[in-house]
């Protein structure tokens, strides 16, 4: 389950630029806060689970909001999939908050930029039983899909029902694969085949919906926030088609959809915002433009002109060459996001090859973080990483135990000597980096300075499109290469298994340094089994940082952060640090 | 005349035929395997895979392939489970989950948009330019014309095209953003949104036909029979416009035929500069995401289209010039 998600998770983010979420496991009912130390702008937000009064409708009210107008919106790429059982990156999740629904939502404040776990469909996060392995949610009343039909609890079944069919590949599967295992699409076909019995998913009344697991996952209600934990009205589903016009249960319905040109929604007369803790409804009308450039996309949102004023991106970072201008630009600062994301940039070192733990400390002290950090954009769009946990999961702290932040520049001396004692001066280090023209650049300055500190490094370009293929090999010829990772949902259980367990290194898994020690997989599991995240949370910070100190499998490099305008006639534009993008559903037009 | 154009027809099926088959093979015989290319990288199992093979005919020998393909452009075929791909049928792109006719036929129009109103442009503003330039020989205006032309020939539409956009749209606020509307949608749209890459785009080509036409009118003027239309009389002006000019644009039209097969298969840095969502942008999709048979598809149009502007080019060549037609 985590392997198969995760594999995706820093390809996309190589080749995309979106933020794509990643896997988890474990976790629990409630999550401690982020800390906000060390952090800039881009502040790490408080995160809690709500409760059921949190998830009763209506939202509160954005203060100074007003109804009416379009509100616009500018995106780099097209939308992949709005068929909300296809749609797993943060930008489908943003635009799919205006028009589906999901049994748990986040719920963003756009004033104190809190974030929420409640109940969306459902009345509250869910409650559990037999320790995690059953999972209980009670759908809300009113709930109703565009065309007036009420939604049931067989719905929500449906929905989970059609991720089994082959077509369904792009979706988040921790639900299916809790449910009927790794194979699940062996066990069951989907809808056309029959109904998953009720031992699977159970609806015992029209407002009801129990979950079997197979295993305890006491992170079932954060799952639950997964875009394909929704309700499908199961006479609308025209099975691959649907992607182009999927029936809305939220506030805004298609309209129109012309793939990777525009998308249009319009108010959905059947959405009654007394079931909605999290969405309003304040604007007639969305108009998204896609595939527009990135420089151009910037630009307008810069100048916003005509319609642009009231325009804004979900997810993309504003254009490299512009940052800059948005920066020195004080009139812009207002309506300038600069916060983190879910994802840490790390430079993985292979422990396969690199065997020498004094050649990986050396490594480290001669790694140019500084230099790196302008290379990718600078502070805009990224924050030299300490250690492997991004300050949006609960527990972080502003750690550095490999002294990386205090000593940005790198200490050529200090690795030599390192190197000198450990009698592996001169040591052949072979550096993979994907042949685009900034990691070039990154991959240049490192091996200069690795150079300088005593290795004798080169460089070897992989192709960009299938990077994380060549270093997914457990005898892959690099002993350094970038990656990137990020949690679905801001627990470190959602990190340190999934790229740091020795027991899951295999062809294509995504512990991609190969680090295998086994005290730290013991630890691992005993965090797991720890009920008060809270606890858990902190202990996963100080395992990160153990398993840093000790072996140092890793670099930290970057924590990656968002950083884009919107137009100043727009309002209530709130950030959704869980997902690394911006959270439309209380947008309104100023003027 | 009719002879001439079915024999130019004739080639140009052959050419197509030949061009299918080619790439055809290209793409499905000597590439890896095109399942695994269709199949989602984060989710492929054998059992999708197979699926896959099982709808596209993949399990077929290659010339089997061929047949269906090449059937199914003009009657269509049968994709097992995806339903139905009805003629021209160019097969199914599993990234975008859609036929590729669909995509293609949603795209097209921006592309032919484009290309015919830059062409349009480039050729009046390149053919006046360099008539001027021939009618004022020497002087400033001459001069001042070489000059724009030489500008043009030596920029990059990805250089002009943003410099274009901060002082027209963001700064001037002349013009709207660029954008491509329907025609039969909204016809005062199309042309406001078109302008700017229209202009944009025929810099880099109307300098070619300033130089060019100035060159083969000062020719024009010098020969013989222009002499003879003058000592018999005739007006200066009937004189350019009957016979100068139409001796000048046989050679002209040659060049606009291939340019304007370039400018359809080519605006994929113009649709990229102004976002407008063209082939040129499904050709580079295509090729980001190996979608090998929208990039099949891509290039068969695209290749037709060409094909037909220079029917057409030659048709007109043709009636300008008598000679051509005994060819």
């Amino acid at each position: 389950m985590r392997l198969r998600k995760a594999a995706l998770v820093p390809a996309l983010v190589a080749v995309s630029a979106l933020t794509l979420t990643a896997c988890g496991g474990g976790g629990g009912k409630t999550a401690g806060s982020g800390s906000n130390k060390g952090a800039t702008a881009g502040a790490a937000q408080s995160f809690s689970v709500g409760n059921k009064a949190d998830s009763t409708g209506p939202a509160k009210d954005v203060p100074g909001a007003k109804k009416g107008g379009t509100a616009f919106d500018i995106e780099t790429t097209g939308f992949d999939y709005l068929d909300p059982s296809q749609q797993y990156v943060n930008q489908l999740q943003a635009v799919g908050m205006l028009y589906s629904r999901q049994l748990t939502n986040y719920k963003t404040d756009p004033v104190t930029g809190k974030v929420t776990l409640v109940g969306d469909l459902a009345t509250d996060t869910g409650t559990l039983a037999d320790g995690g392995k059953t999972w209980t949610w009670t759908l809300k009343d009113g709930l109703k899909f565009e065309d007036g039909t009420p939604i049931t609890s067989k719905d929500v079944k449906y929905a989970i029902e059609r991720l089994y069919q082959d077509y369904q590949t792009n979706g988040a599967t921790y639900f299916p694969t809790w449910l009927s295992g790794a194979g699940y699409r062996d066990v069951y076909k989907g809808p056309q085949t029959g109904e998953l019995p009720d031992s699977v998913i159970g609806t015992p009344d029209a407002k009801t919906i129990v979950f079997h697991f197979q295993q305890a996952h006491t992170d079932a209600n954060f799952a639950a926030a997964e875009p394909d934990i929704t309700a499908i009205e199961r006479s609308k589903d025209t099975g691959p088609q649907y992607n182009s016009h999927p029936v809305s249960i939220g506030p805004y319905k298609i309209a129109d959809y012309q793939p990777d040109k525009s998308l249009t929604l319009v108010k959905n007369d059947q959405w009654d915002p007394n079931t909605d803790p999290l969405r309003h409804q304040y604007v007639d009308k969305w108009q998204f433009q896609l595939n527009v450039s990135s420089q151009q996309m910037t630009q307008r949102l810069m100048n916003g002109s005509g319609d642009d004023k009231n325009a804004m991106n979900l997810a993309n970072n504003a254009d490299p060459s512009l940052i800059k201008q948005i920066q020195d630009d004080t009139s812009m600062a207002p309506r300038t996001i600069s916060q983190y994301t879910p994802f840490v940039d790390t430079f993985d070192i292979n422990d396969t090859r690199v065997k020498d733990v004094n050649v990986r400390k050396a490594l480290v002290a001669a790694f140019p973080a500084a230099q790196i950090q302008r290379l990718l954009g600078g502070s805009a769009t990224g924050d030299i990483a300490g250690n492997l946990i991004s300050p949006t999961i609960a527990g972080w702290q502003d750690s550095d135990p490999l002294g990386i932040k205090a000593n940005k520049a790198g200490d050529p001396a200090k690795a030599k000597k390192i190197l000198t004692d450990a009698n592996q001066l001169n040591y052949h280090i072979e550096v993979g980096y994907a042949n685009t023209p900034k990691w070039e650049g990154v991959a240049n300055a490192l091996v200069d300075a690795l150079n300088q500190a005593g290795f004798k490094a080169e460089k070897k370009e992989i192709d960009a499109t299938s990077y994380y293929s060549v270093i997914g090999k457990k005898d892959n010829q690099f002993d350094m290469y970038r990656t990137g990772w990020g949690a679905d949902w801001p627990q470190g259980d959602t990190v340190i298994p999934p790229t740091l367990d020795g027991r899951l290194i295999a062809d294509g898994a995504t512990n991609y340094s190969h680090y295998n020690n086994d005290a730290m997989n013991k630890e691992m599991d005993t965090i797991s089994a720890i009920t008060d995240q809270t606890q858990a949370a902190s202990q996963w910070m100080s395992l990160a940082d153990k398993i840093l100190t000790t072996d140092v499998p890793k670099i930290p490099l970057e924590y990656d952060k968002f950083f884009n305008v919107y137009g100043a006639g727009l309002g209530g534009v709130a950030y959704n640090p869980v997902l690394g993008c911006i959270d439309p559903s209380s947008v309104y037009l100023k003027g | 005349m009719l002879r001439f154009l079915i024999r130019r027809a004739l080639g140009a099926i052959v050419i197509i035929l030949l061009l299918i088959c080619l790439t055809y093979f290209a793409f499905f015989s000597l590439a890896v395997d095109p399942a695994q290319l269709a199949c989602p990288p984060k989710s492929c199992t054998p059992e999708l895979l197979a699926q896959i093979r099982s709808n596209m005919h993949l399990n077929l020998p290659i010339y089997q392939q061929f047949w269906n393909y090449l059937s199914g452009l003009f009657v269509g075929q049968d994709l097992g489970q995806l339903g139905h791909c009805a003629a021209p049928c160019f097969g199914y792109s599993y990234n975008s989950q859609r036929f590729v006719w669909d995509e293609i036929s949603a795209n097209y129009p921006a592309t032919f948009v484009l290309a015919i109103g830059g062409a349009v442009v480039f050729l009046a503003i390149g053919v006046g330019l360099g008539m001027l330039s021939a009618w004022k020989q020497g002087t400033m205006l001459d001069r001042v014309a070489s000059s724009i032309s030489l500008i043009g020939q030596s920029t990059q539409i990805y250089f002009v095209g943003p410099l274009a956009m901060a002082l027209f749209v963001y700064n001037l606020q002349w013009l709207g953003i660029p954008k491509y509307v329907p025609f039969t949608q909204d016809p005062v749209g199309c042309f406001t949104g078109m302008l700017l890459p229209w202009l944009v785009m025929s810099i880099i080509f109307w300098a070619n036909y300033t130089r060019q036409v100035r060159s083969l009118m000062l020719e024009q003027l010098s020969e013989d029979h222009i002499r003879a239309a003058r000592a018999k009389g005739m007006s200066n002006r009937y004189v350019w416009w009957r016979y100068a000019l139409r001796g000048a644009m046989a050679p002209i039209i040659t060049i606009f035929g291939i340019d304007l097969g370039s400018v359809f298969s080519g605006a994929i840095i113009t649709e990229y500069t102004f976002s407008i969502q063209g082939l040129g942008f499904l050709a580079v999709k295509s090729v980001n995401n190996a979608d090998l048979y929208l990039e099949l598809g891509v290039l068969i149009f695209s290749s037709v289209a060409i094909l037909l502007f220079n029917i057409v080019v030659d048709a007109a060549y043709a009636l300008l010039d008598p000679r051509v037609r005994l060819a």
